[in-house]
């Protein structure tokens, strides 16, 4: 399938200067500048065919607004070549953003004051959205993000989940083949979180919406992304399915027991003293926590050792969360 | 033409965001009648002490105020972009402009529209027919013409010198407190320009050229036929100066940092 995004050696830097102490250095700051040159995205490459979803993660400050702003066009790279949708974001900006969408979660596309309607009514002329396709396409984005009793209220009596709801039909009040989307569930509660989920998946598989998405909630991104690119100080260090990063880093599988009586961890130690397993004692909350690799018969053996010496009351099994995973990865610095 | 659609779709936005806070509009509009006629007493008490000043006469030069609060006023009600560095560029609220399909500098001054600032011309409207009559000025077929040119570029020569101003933010790191500076010396040009010294005429005249927003149109209308060559240039300027700046904008966009999240 075609690639809508095509990212090559993308580079941005930026000059910030360092301030000297004490007021004898203010003075010098006043004539002459110590100007550092940060790069605050480093010569990345990736591509995107038509209608992925695609995770873009990393820590704070690794660069992945930075992108997503070159991306869209608001900031000029230093060097390298973005196309998206065919054009050069930067160069042809007004006809260029009329192909994409964009959600801050940090910002409002809405205007403060006015009911949400006008809003829409005033993107739609914007856009230059035909009668036709905006009841056609927005009928049915307002009924999926249940939006339409909101229509009538101003933004700014809004809550944040009601909100962000209508910001991301704002959005798509021109039907855009590409969507950015910039921590959009930051602060909303599961619920909404999961109302939001499910419609990305739905406009995914009715419109072939491509999808770019960052966020410090990496539930999102399991439950949307296939692909996910990893961002660390400004470099790609993982690009590639979410599947294969679970695979490679996980640690094997937790287990985790609650008996019904009090229990001494060194007698747990010691029943499961043959087998490869690690124990953890979880002292508040009496969880005993037995680390193993991930195989079946192990597993079983361990299980079926500490149930015949004692009565359970909750076994748990685990698998290496995703969220371990990325901070062992962030932790190491490299995949 | 999607352009002018939009304009009135803005204005249309506008109206309906001033609606919504019913109380308000009706307290900011007696308010704003009240200063305009505390501004015409004011005018016509400090005027009343000069009579003749580099040749020109009292009634003239309140002629003159008159006329530089018309372009002023639909220049405050089209410009209202004092608050550019903080809003846009501090904020990063130029994060969403540019993700619109719209000019960024028109859409900003869509959004910062505040009409009220109009009824400032009513007040230079009303000083200048009260000149004008005891001048014994009469009224050509042709003046409301020239009048609405020689308005429009006043208020542009004042858009683009203060648009190149607001373009400073998209180099310059720190907050910065030019506009002030700025609106000071807009001041002068509501004064006949030859009472100043040389140095500071040729300034008014080609490098901020503020003497094109009050002086020199003015000048045609009281007929003063030395004048009429810097009248008749009021739209020129108008339009040179307000086509640098859109260029100089287009350059400050590229130089955009954005803020952080």
């Amino acid at each position: 399938m075609e690639n809508v995004m095509e990212v090559k050696d993308l580079r941005k830097e930026f000059k910030a200067y360092s301030s000297r102490t004490g007021l004898k250095g203010a003075f010098r700051d006043l004539l002459t500048r110590n100007y550092k040159v940060i790069p605050a995205v480093n010569d990345i490459n990736f591509s995107v065919r038509k209608g992925e979803m695609v995770g873009y993660i990393g820590e704070n400050g690794a660069g992945k607004s930075t992108t997503i702003k070159m991306l869209t066009g608001i900031l000029t790279p230093t060097s390298g070549s973005i196309i998206v949708n065919g054009m050069n974001p930067h160069k042809e900006r007004e006809k260029f953003v009329q192909t994409i969408g964009v959600v801050f979660g940090q910002r409002s596309q809405l205007w403060w004051d006015i009911a949400v309607q006008e809003s829409f009514r005033l993107l739609k002329k914007v856009y230059k959205v035909s009668d036709a396709d905006y009841n056609n396409h927005m009928g049915h984005v307002i009924r999926t993000l249940d939006i339409e009793p909101l229509l009538d209220k101003p933004v700014r009596k809004l809550s944040l989940g009601q909100r962000m709801r209508c910001e991301l039909a704002a959005a798509l009040i021109h039907n855009p083949p590409l969507l950015f989307l910039d921590e959009p569930t930051i602060g909303l509660d599961v619920l909404v979180k999961l109302k939001i989920r499910d419609f990305l998946k739905e406009i995914n598989e009715k419109y072939q919406t491509t999808i770019l998405l960052t966020t410090h909630d990496l539930s999102d991104i399991e439950a949307l992304c296939e692909r996910v690119i990893l961002l660390d100080e400004g470099s790609v260090i993982y690009d590639g399915a979410l599947k294969n990063l679970q695979e490679k880093w996980s640690e094997g599988k937790e287990l985790k027991f609650q008996f019904l009586e009090k229990v001494d961890i060194t007698a747990v130690k010691v029943l499961t003293s043959e087998l490869p397993v690690k124990w953890e004692l979880e002292e508040k909350e009496q969880v005993f926590t037995a680390t193993v690799e991930d195989s079946g018969e192990l597993i079983s053996q361990v299980i079926a050792k500490v149930v015949a010496a004692y009565k359970i009351k909750d076994i748990k099994i685990n698998e290496t969360s995703t969220e371990e995973i990325i901070r062992n990865i962030y932790e190491k610095g490299a995949v | 033409m999607f352009y002018i659609s939009m304009f009135f779709q803005y204005i249309s936005q506008y109206i309906k965001t001033r609606l919504q806070y019913r109380a308000d509009i009706f307290v900011e509009f007696f308010s704003d009648l009240l200063s305009q006629a505390i501004n015409l007493v004011f005018i016509l008490v400090v005027f009343g002490h000069t009579d003749l000043l580099g040749g020109w006469s009292r009634d003239e030069i309140i002629f003159i105020y008159g006329f530089f609060l018309v372009p002023f006023a639909v220049f405050s009600a089209f410009f209202n972009i004092w608050d550019f560095n903080d809003r846009y560029i501090v904020k990063g609220e130029l994060d969403r402009i540019l993700t619109r399909p719209i000019h960024s500098l028109f859409q900003i001054i869509l959004e910062r529209i505040e009409l009220e600032a109009l009824l400032g011309a009513i007040t230079g409207l009303a000083v200048m027919f009260y000149a004008g009559s005891r001048l014994g000025l009469e009224m050509h077929w042709y003046d409301p013409f020239l009048f609405i040119v020689f308005v429009i570029g006043g208020a542009l020569v004042y858009g683009g010198v203060f648009v190149m101003i607001a373009c400073i933010s998209f180099w310059a790191d720190a907050r910065m407190s030019l506009m002030p500076m700025m609106y000071n010396i807009s001041n002068y040009g509501r004064y006949p320009v030859n009472i100043y010294n040389k140095l500071i005429r040729f300034m008014l005249t080609w490098v901020l050229p503020f003497a094109f927003v009050g002086v020199y149109p003015a000048a045609f209308f009281l007929g003063k036929r030395e004048w009429f060559w810097y009248s008749f240039l009021t739209p020129v300027i108008g339009v040179v100066f307000f086509v640098l700046s859109v260029r100089l904008w287009n350059q400050g966009v590229t130089k955009y940092r954005g803020a952080g999240n």
